[in-house]
């Protein structure tokens, strides 16, 4: 495998904060995201994961630091934001279909309306995502007639249908039945696959340890340790990653 | 607070002028008319009935006529002035507002020119002097009575307003029953004996045994100790002050009115006032007979006042609704702008929320003809009232359906890209109506319930039309059992269709390719 850093960087993350009112979630998040890689982000929950995510497209708005897409800064007052985030996709923990809309329109809306694609355009990248994902038999079901793990496929078909640059994953299959969670992870590595980029975070550390590119171990508001899914799972160097990695040693790894 | 409420007043202004800008309006004096206010619900002074016989004339917005003392008496007047006689059906308590607000040009409804009346408005030559009646049971203990003392220990009452009530003080140990809107209710409750007796003027003691033989009257006038003013006995025009032009011409007319002529004039009315149905017809075959056209027209003004009142409240809170939760922008100018219209609107929704719909529709309805010479369409009132009425109440409603949208909607929405506008049009709002279809469902049988008070401004929807039926029929029980069978059926209906509209929205609960039916268990992951 070549060196992930051979690749352009896309995302550039650079003292990274973020506190609500007197709690500081995040201290200092710094790391660089390449082109057409997977980056896995894992830690002990609390560690503020999830909101480091959330402030890449901007759901939480950073208290400090800068993000750098394309060597912008996307928290200048002046950024266009409604465009950077139809870059950037995020698949959530619960899915977060449109309820009002059935498996097709939740994949064509965003891009009618944001991308400004016309119908028969929109619909036709929908129906190729959807079987990729494997979901064009249900074209007109609605959200609340799908399981769980069929509702997480159809919301990756809804985020890959914009043509994202990068596409943020927050614990997919967190929200997930045991038995649906194969099916999501196998849809992730076939679009790993593809060469799109891809954040993920994620509890899942067999699926970090071969999809991977790239693994960032968060703790406590910092970058504990990053550096490849060999440097992290085989020869971890700081305490907390082993202590955390050793409560996942047995039949997942 | 003196600031606030000059605040909600600046409100309220605005939204009249409002209301005025988008309403048609018609000059209070139409030069060749001459718009008459009473009860026509008082005979033998005045009456509503279905036909032009006897020469009634037409009540303005409705299909039906007035007739009594009182109309005689208006086209003598109408006729020497030359113009024609446009009767205004109007309650009791709204007679004085409406003529100072211009809707009438003359109150003629057997009213006595009192002091306090003289107040506010000027009175003619009386047109009729009458005696006073305490109207009883012939059974009664009290039908004999010779003395005011006699009274001792009746209940007794009046209609509401009126001289006669403050009658009743003069009666020493008489109780004061709670003061009733009208002569037909006072009639039932003596016949249901409630009350031992009302008092009233003889024209309402020779009218009321027209129809039951077993009541008679007491007559208080030659009682000794009785004390009336013969201003108080007399009943007179109402006329609007500064109007003196049209005062003088009415005594003028009046004077050449004869005693004689006004009693033959009275004789007739009494003769004319419309009288119970002979038995042997069935009582609800006979009443669709003579009142199923006026009952349609009042279903259909319900149904009107209260489906347009509900389309048009549900826009303008889903309006309010949305600009209430627009998220706080950045720029400094437009946070304080929008900041200010927030709080206008809550101070919109808190004033129409926290006063009765009767108020409103008396202050605006009045209000606008008495300060801004605008004499609104009674329909176009009703509507907007009700309309600005449902409006505060769904604005908090879509407020809430907004607000309980899943955060993650909006989010995802976000997410994709997509603006504050396209998120609300095509993501949450969708939803949140859906999720409050059942309150504005809700809201729309409480509207047709409702409408009812807006008979405070004489508009003729099925309430209105089922009290004139009532006190001219005389069959109370039956008349408004027919009415809530009616509001109940209207109800029913409706909340049948918007539950098939709900079901047709959400779909069936399975889909047929579905293979897997394991739910998904909700669980937070770390945030």
């Amino acid at each position: 495998m070549a060196d992930y850093k051979d690749n352009e960087i896309i995302l550039n993350v650079q003292h990274l904060q973020k506190a609500y009112g007197e709690h500081q979630v995040l201290k200092d998040i710094s790391f660089e995201v390449h082109k057409g890689k997977v980056m896995t982000v894992i830690g002990p929950s609390g560690g503020g994961k999830s909101t480091m995510l959330r402030c890449i497209n901007l759901l939480e708005d950073p208290t400090g630091g800068e993000i750098l897409f394309h060597d912008q800064n996307i928290l200048d007052e002046n950024y266009n934001i409604p465009r950077y985030r139809s870059k950037v996709g995020m698949v959530f923990q619960q899915f977060e279909l449109f309820e009002n809309k059935n498996v097709l329109q939740n994949c064509m809306i965003g891009q009618e309306l944001v991308l400004k694609r016309s119908k028969a355009e929109a619909k036709k990248i929908a129906l190729e995502n959807l079987k990729t994902v494997g979901m064009d038999p249900y074209v007109d079901a609605k959200p609340r007639q799908l399981s769980g793990g069929q509702k997480q496929r159809v919301a990756i078909a809804r985020a890959i249908s914009m043509n994202p640059e990068i596409l943020l994953f927050d614990e997919p299959t967190s929200a997930l039945d045991p038995e649906m969670v194969g099916e999501v992870l196998e849809t992730m590595k076939k679009l790993a696959k593809t060469g799109l980029t891809m954040i993920v975070v994620t509890h899942e550390m067999a699926f970090a340890k071969e999809v991977s590119d790239q693994v960032l171990f968060m703790s406590d508001g910092y970058v504990t340790e990053q550096g490849s899914p060999d440097e992290i799972f085989n020869h971890p160097q700081s305490e907390k990653t082993q202590k955390f990695l050793a409560n996942f040693r047995g039949p997942q790894i | 607070m003196k600031k606030h409420s000059s605040w909600i007043s600046a409100l309220m202004a605005a939204v009249l002028t409002l209301v005025l800008a988008v309403s048609w309006s018609q000059p209070a004096q139409a030069s060749g008319t001459l718009k008459i206010g009473m009860e026509a619900n008082y005979a033998p002074y005045n009456w509503t009935q279905t036909t032009s016989a006897n020469g009634a004339v037409k009540i303005d917005g409705t299909s039906s006529y007035a007739n009594g003392y009182d109309v005689k008496i208006a086209k003598i007047i109408g006729q020497k002035l030359g113009k024609k006689v446009i009767v205004e059906k109007t309650q009791w308590d709204g007679l004085l507002p409406a003529l100072t607000s211009g809707k009438i040009d003359l109150i003629i409804a057997g009213m006595s020119p009192t002091a306090e009346r003289r107040k506010a408005i000027n009175f003619t030559t009386p047109y009729r002097t009458s005696n006073f009646v305490v109207i009883v049971n012939k059974q009664s203990k009290y039908a004999k009575a010779k003395y005011l003392t006699d009274f001792k220990g009746a209940k007794l009452t009046a209609q509401q307003g009126t001289l006669h009530y403050d009658l009743i003080k003069q009666l020493p140990g008489a109780k004061r029953e709670p003061a009733s809107k009208d002569f037909s209710a006072m009639r039932e409750s003596l016949e249901a004996g409630t009350i031992d007796g009302y008092v009233a003027e003889d024209t309402e003691l020779t009218s009321f045994k027209m129809v039951d033989s077993n009541i008679t009257g007491v007559n208080l006038s030659k009682m000794k100790g009785f004390k009336v003013s013969s201003s108080d006995a007399e009943v007179s025009i109402g006329v609007k002050k500064g109007n003196d032009q049209l005062l003088s011409q009415v005594n003028k007319i009046l004077a050449g009115i004869s005693t004689s002529e006004r009693n033959k004039l009275m004789k007739e009315a009494v003769q004319q006032q419309p009288q119970t149905t002979t038995k042997k017809e069935n009582w609800l075959v006979s009443m669709l007979k003579n009142y199923g056209q006026m009952i349609l027209e009042g279903i259909g003004m319900t149904l009107l006042i209260s489906l347009v009142g509900t389309i048009a409240g549900f826009f303008i809170g889903l309006l309010v609704g949305i600009v209430r939760t627009i998220p706080e922008p950045k720029n400094k100018f437009k946070k304080g702008l929008l900041a200010f219209c927030k709080w206008l609107l809550s101070v919109y929704v808190e004033v129409f929320r926290g006063t009765p719909m009767m108020v409103q529709a008396a202050v605006i309805y009045y209000g606008i003809a008495q300060f801004w010479h605008i004499n609104l369409n009674r329909t176009v009132a009703a509507l907007v009232i009700v309309s600005i009425n449902t409006g505060a109440y769904l604005a908090e409603v879509i407020r809430g359906g907004i607000i309980s949208t899943p955060k993650g909607q909006f989010e995802a929405a976000s997410a994709l890209g997509m603006t504050h506008n396209q998120r609300m049009w095509n993501i949450i709002l969708p939803q949140a109506i859906r999720n409050c279809l059942p309150s504005i469902t809700n809201e729309f049988i409480v509207n047709i319930k409702d409408t009812s008070v807006l008979s405070i401004i004489s508009v003729s929807e099925l309430f209105f039309v089922g009290s004139t039926i009532a006190s001219q029929s005389f069959q109370f029980f039956q008349t408004y059992l027919v009415i809530s069978v009616i509001y109940l059926f209207l109800t029913f209906t409706i909340t049948r269709i918007f539950n098939l509209i709900e079901k047709h929205i959400e779909g069936p609960e399975n889909y047929n390719m579905m293979a897997n039916q394991v739910q998904v268990g909700k669980q937070e992951g770390d945030k």
